[in-house]
């Protein structure tokens, strides 16, 4: 892997020998969230990233999304090396490349819903399309909701709002973290469903964080982290094969399965 | 110690960067406070030392109390006299009672000393540069021989001055008018004129006279120039006794009661006077100055009671946050067992460390400020010798007013923390906040309460008969127009107060118009965010609101006075310039002088009689003296009752002033009686004057023709006027002041000079100058300068106001900048996700600043709307005593909304930096 295949049109982001530790070195308190890891993002998939609590799964995110800044290592979206950006820049990023949607308290809860999809266009004081909100809002199914505030809004509701503010500004790459960590098995459908979709109709990228094989099974494809490194890499699993990776997660070395952490296409 | 003591004394420990704020809020509060005590209590004590000195009698002989006379009402100057001429003191006024009492007293055993009380008043001490020496605290001239003892005052060089040309002063005088033994000096006499003199003698005193010039003079001299200003000098205020019992030296307070027995036993049972002990009579004195300087306590306390509001409401805020940051923990100590109350403990015992530092730091702040003052005063001439250390009693109270306003500020949020069940504590939501409705209901109804009291002190402002006042009943319509004015006042501001928190959202729908619409997504999300604690907002307007309703309103009364002066000379004014005395009256060799210009046709003065007494009337009041003359060049009422010039020029008949006539009950055709009372005796003295070769020795004769002089009249009143300055007051002329033995004692603090048709102005007020020049006191005025200098004592008035006001301003911005800390602290994840939707740095200080000038325009809105309106109310309730036209500073109430935009920008700087310090994943994160 080189610098030049950074730029690569069919990669959207890419991860290069990421190391994240915490604590102190001489204390000796030192905890490895990320240990050399590097990894590709192809452009209009759905990647889910896995893992037990502490494997350095939300570190990686965060770390590709410039929420967090690695120790060392590299960090580019679309071709920009955000592991070097500064607070304007990384603002910059946040408009155009990159959206967000967190487990919970997404929204702004003075706004609302339609204000808050509408959000991130405003900020950045670019033109609002119109016809993409009406196709977005009537795939979200939340037409009749657009006046409501978040407080009068269903947990499910809010998700499928902070979805629609993601991709209704249609960046490079959408991070979501846990997007249907609170919410109950029906509306964690609605949610990943729509997610999906926007992959396959619209040729969105989505990164997702999950710990629910159900929600991974969306996914196009699934890594697996485990102590800060990437021990699977699988392409369109199934639910089961999420599942079997799980129940024999505990018995297996970590490092055997990390046969396949080159990327793929 | 119990844990929940060293749980509350850790965490008030580690929160102790949160508490700067409270503390500084406190420690402003309380140093308010404090500093107001020490500053009565440094005056009073000062007064004390003075009185000790300057009344250091044993005993004093004077008349007998003849009413208990409060202030005198209703007495407002003409505002074409600029300079106030009260030298009356508040004390129970008496008669006065005969020299010749002086050699009774002097008989009585133990007395050593008996020593009429002669001193003058307006008189001025001009050192050889020509240099009008000045004080804040006055000049008294007494006079000063071995027979004049003083025995507080040592001479250090020279002694005692004998005639006219010699005069003693004390070494702080002197040195504060940069004279010296022997040095050459000028006198101004109200009306005698200027008099070269030569210092003759240097005394010390035994106290300072917090800067007072202090001149002894030859009581010849004194005594010739009371004559000279009419005033008997037959009869005197009272007698000072020196004791013989200690060889000189000051009698105990058992010896002072004996001695005063003793002359009080040899007074003539017909000399209408009395023997007082020198300790009450000084006890006496300084209650009636402590009166006089009580003003000044109360405007302090105002502020130090808004200090302490905000304080307690940022203690509130504060303790807000740290209840919610430590929620988990309270939970925590909840699941192990620890009760409710023991939660509670742990957060007042935070409060009451915080109360005891902020009010450490208070008390020593506050007397800090009050010794700088004095420094500040020291160095402009007014040294103080009294301590302006508080005393312990003070101290006690300051701290219990720090302490009990931040356990007041804790209460709600330690009960919040003590009573949130676990699960809800660990579960952060936004609570719904409670409906204001009620509240506003209660504000809406105060307010519209101080609307009626306000309507009411109009109406009787207004109405000349009590019997015809707006209410059925006579005895609540005579209640005064400052009653209803001040509770109607009082129940706006509470009501505006209750009423706020249902403004924010209207208030935020008009004033954030502009910023939504100017940042779309920012001002929008700010002027939501001010609708989420509509209570919060609110308070946090609150300080400023107050404020900002004191300045408007002194800044309108301000404004309506100058307007109202400008308005005289301009449509009134005839005469071409007016002279001023800077001391009380304009001596008269210098307006004998102006007369006989060739230029000049006409000099009209402002001439009053004081203490005139009046049928009906309980206390004496000034009377006016005035002809067709004043009323032609001078001002001319706006209108009248009756014949007003037929009146002025027939000596039967008097004009009334429409206010007086109606506190009085008095009509057109009603008749009363003036009697000019024995202060002022002006054919006797004259008598006495012709006499006087022979001095005091002819008391007896004079005394006789005071008696006699001692004369009444009786007129019709024929005319009742209105208008500045007929409006108050009784109005004679002078065939009848002749009448009344009031033509020598008249006070004549301006004179108003008409020339010639045709005459070259700037020449003839080069005449006037240099006719006033010598006498060093006259100021000569164009009509724009006479406006000029009404309107730079106004302005003196309004820049203490601004000084206060920029205090205020402090504490209102760290009102605002606490709500704003807190409001954020709570929003930090929402500030998260904006962050990390791509909303930038800028964009969220952006939205914090329109939040916080949002609140303090809301504020500045209601205080100055609220401000004018009482000072509009205030010019309506007094139009009949000059305030004749009503004048709002509109550029000076747009520079304190410009003002209150910056408070709004600055207030958001500290809390903007904490909201963007938290960085956007631990935003997001937190919970």
């Amino acid at each position: 892997m080189n610098d030049a295949q950074a730029s690569d049109n069919a990669i959207v982001a890419r991860a290069i020998d990421l190391v994240k530790t915490y604590g102190d070195v001489a204390s000796g308190s030192q905890v490895v969230a990320l240990d050399h890891v590097s990894v590709d993002f192809q452009r209009g998939r759905m990647t889910a990233i896995m893992g037990p609590s502490g494997s350095g799964k939300s570190t990686l995110m965060h770390c590709m999304a410039g929420l967090d800044k690695p120790t060392s290592g590299r960090v580019f979206v679309e071709g920009l090396e955000v592991s070097a950006m500064n607070q304007r820049e990384l603002t910059e990023l946040r408009r155009t490349r990159i959206g967000f949607i967190f487990q919970s308290f997404n929204l702004v809860p003075t706004l609302s819903a339609e204000e808050n999809i509408l959000l991130p266009l405003e900020i950045s004081k670019r033109p609002i399309d119109r016809e993409w909100f009406d196709e977005v809002v009537d795939v979200v199914g939340l037409r009749n909701r657009l006046d409501h505030r978040p407080s009068q809004l269903s947990g499910g509701q809010q998700q499928r709002v902070a979805c629609a503010r993601a991709i209704m500004a249609r960046p490079s790459v959408i991070f979501a973290d846990e997007p249907t960590g609170n919410l109950d098995s029906k509306s964690s459908a609605q949610v990943l469903g729509f997610l999906r979709d926007s992959v396959h109709d619209h040729g969105q990228t989505i990164v997702m964080v999950t710990h629910d094989p159900r929600a991974a099974s969306y996914a196009d494809r699934v890594l697996v982290l485990a102590d800060g490194s990437i021990v699977r890499d699988m392409d369109h699993p199934g639910y089961d094969e999420i599942l079997d990776v799980f129940s024999d997660e505990g018995e297996k070395d970590s490092g055997a399965a990390a046969d396949d952490s080159e990327a793929r296409a | 110690m119990s844990p929940v003591v060293t749980i509350g004394v850790r965490d008030a420990r580690a929160h102790a960067s949160r508490f700067v704020m409270s503390i500084v809020a406190i420690a402003l509060g309380v140093a308010f406070v404090l500093g107001s005590f020490c500053f009565r209590g440094l005056l009073d004590g000062q007064v004390r030392k003075m009185t000790s000195t300057n009344a250091d009698g044993d005993v004093y002989v004077q008349g007998l109390v003849t009413e208990d006379s409060d202030d005198s009402s209703a007495s407002a100057e003409p505002a074409a006299s600029s300079s106030s001429s009260s030298s009356d003191d508040d004390t129970d006024s008496r008669n006065n009672i005969d020299v010749s009492l002086v050699s009774t007293i002097s008989a009585v055993d133990g007395v050593q000393t008996a020593v009429p009380a002669r001193s003058l008043d307006g008189v001025v001490l001009v050192n050889s540069d020509g240099v009008a020496a000045s004080s804040m605290t006055g000049t008294s001239a007494n006079a000063m021989s071995e027979e004049y003892r003083w025995r507080s005052a040592h001479f250090v060089q020279g002694g005692y001055p004998h005639g006219e040309h010699e005069v003693a002063l004390s070494s702080d005088t002197a040195s504060s008018a940069g004279l010296a033994y022997g040095s050459q000096a000028k006198i101004v006499y109200p009306s005698a004129g200027v008099q070269d003199v030569t210092v003759t003698g240097i005394f010390d005193l035994d106290d300072s006279q917090a800067g007072a010039l202090v001149l002894g003079l030859d009581p010849d001299v004194v005594i010739s120039e009371l004559q000279a200003q009419g005033t008997s000098t037959d009869t005197i205020p009272r007698i000072k006794v020196y004791g013989s019992a200690n060889g000189g030296a000051a009698l105990t307070e058992k010896q002072q009661q004996d001695l005063a027995d003793a002359i009080n036993a040899a007074l003539p049972a017909d000399s209408q006077a009395t023997a007082v002990t020198g300790q009450s009579h000084r006890d006496e004195l300084n209650k009636s100055y402590s009166k006089q300087l009580g003003f000044i306590q109360p405007l302090i306390l105002i502020f130090a009671v808004l200090a302490l509001f905000v304080g307690s409401f940022i203690i509130a805020n504060t303790f807000t946050m740290i209840v919610r940051d430590s929620m988990r923990g309270y939970a925590l100590l909840r699941s192990i067992g620890v009760s409710p109350g023991q939660v509670f403990a742990t957060v007042i015992i935070q409060a009451l460390l915080l109360g005891l530092v902020g009010s450490g730091i208070g008390v020593v702040l506050g007397w800090g400020i009050v010794e700088a003052i004095v420094a500040i005063l020291a160095a402009q001439g007014t040294p103080f010798t009294a301590s302006a250390a508080p005393t312990v009693p003070i101290i006690l109270l300051a701290f219990a007013v720090g302490i009990a306003v931040s356990l007041l500020g804790a209460t709600l949020p330690a009960r919040r923390a003590a009573l949130a069940p676990p699960i809800q504590a660990m579960n952060e939501t936004t609570n719904p906040e409670p409906p204001v409705t009620r509240r506003a209901i209660g504000g809406i109804v105060l307010a519209l309460l101080g609307g009626l009291c306000w309507w009411f002190a109009l109406a009787i402002a207004h109405t000349s008969d009590t019997a015809a006042g707006p209410t059925p009943w006579p005895a609540l319509n005579g209640i005064g127009v400052g009653w209803p004015l001040g509770v109607g006042a009082g129940l706006l501001v509470v009501g505006v107060i209750m009423l706020a928190p249902a403004l924010v959202r209207p208030f935020g729908a008009v004033l954030g118009w502009l910023p939504a619409h100017a940042f779309r997504v920012t001002g929008r999300l700010a002027v939501r965010n001010l609708s989420r604690q509509r209570r919060r907002t609110a308070n946090t307007a609150a300080a400023l609101f107050v404020a900002l309703a004191i300045v408007g309103c002194i800044g309108v009364v301000t404004s309506s006075v100058k307007a109202s002066v400008s308005d005289i000379v301009d449509n009134n004014l005839q005469a071409d310039y007016v002279l001023v005395a800077n001391s009380t009256r304009i001596p008269e060799p210098a307006l004998e002088q102006i007369r006989q210009l060739d230029d000049v046709a006409d000099v009209e003065t402002t001439s009053v009689a004081m203490g005139v007494k009046v049928s009906g009337v309980p206390d004496p009041m000034p009377v006016f003296v005035t002809d067709r003359g004043f009323a032609d060049t001078v001002i001319a009422p706006d209108s009248w009752e009756g014949d007003f010039y037929g009146t002025l020029d027939d000596s039967t008949r008097v004009v009334v002033g429409e206010t007086t006539a109606s506190k009085y009950g008095w009509h057109v055709g009603d008749t009363i009686e003036l009697t000019s009372d024995g202060v002022t005796m002006a054919a006797a003295a004259q008598q006495a004057q012709q006499q006087a070769q022979e001095a005091q020795q002819q008391a007896q004769e004079a005394q006789q023709a005071a008696r006699q002089s001692s004369r009444t009249a009786t007129y019709t009143i024929d005319a009742i006027a209105k208008g500045v300055p007929w409006s108050s007051n009784i109005w004679i002329d002078a065939t009848q002041a002749d009448e009344l033995g009031l033509s020598d004692a008249l006070i004549k603090p301006s004179a108003f000079v008409t020339f010639r048709d045709g005459t070259d102005t700037a020449a003839a007020r080069g005449e006037l100058e240099s006719i006033a020049r010598p006498y060093y006191t006259i100021s000569v005025m164009s009509h724009d300068e006479y406006k000029s200098a009404t309107s730079s004592m106004v302005d003196q008035v309004m820049l203490g106001m601004y000084a206060l006001l920029a205090l205020s301003l402090v504490i209102a911005i760290f009102g605002i900048v606490n709500t704003l800390m807190l409001s954020i602290s709570e929003r930090t994840r929402e500030i998260g996700v904006l962050r990390a939707i791509g909303t930038s740095d800028r964009q969220v200080r952006g939205m914090i600043a329109i939040e916080s000038t949002l609140i303090s325009i809301m504020g500045t809105v209601l205080g100055l709307v609220a401000g004018v309106a009482a000072g509009a109310e205030i010019r309506g309730c007094y139009s009949a005593m000059g305030l004749s036209v009503l004048s709002i500073p509109w550029l000076q109430l747009a520079l304190f909304l410009v003002c209150s935009i910056a408070v709004g920008i600055l207030a958001s700087l500290a809390p903007a930096r904490r909201a963007l310090e938290v960085p956007v994943l631990d935003a997001v994160a937190s919970e």
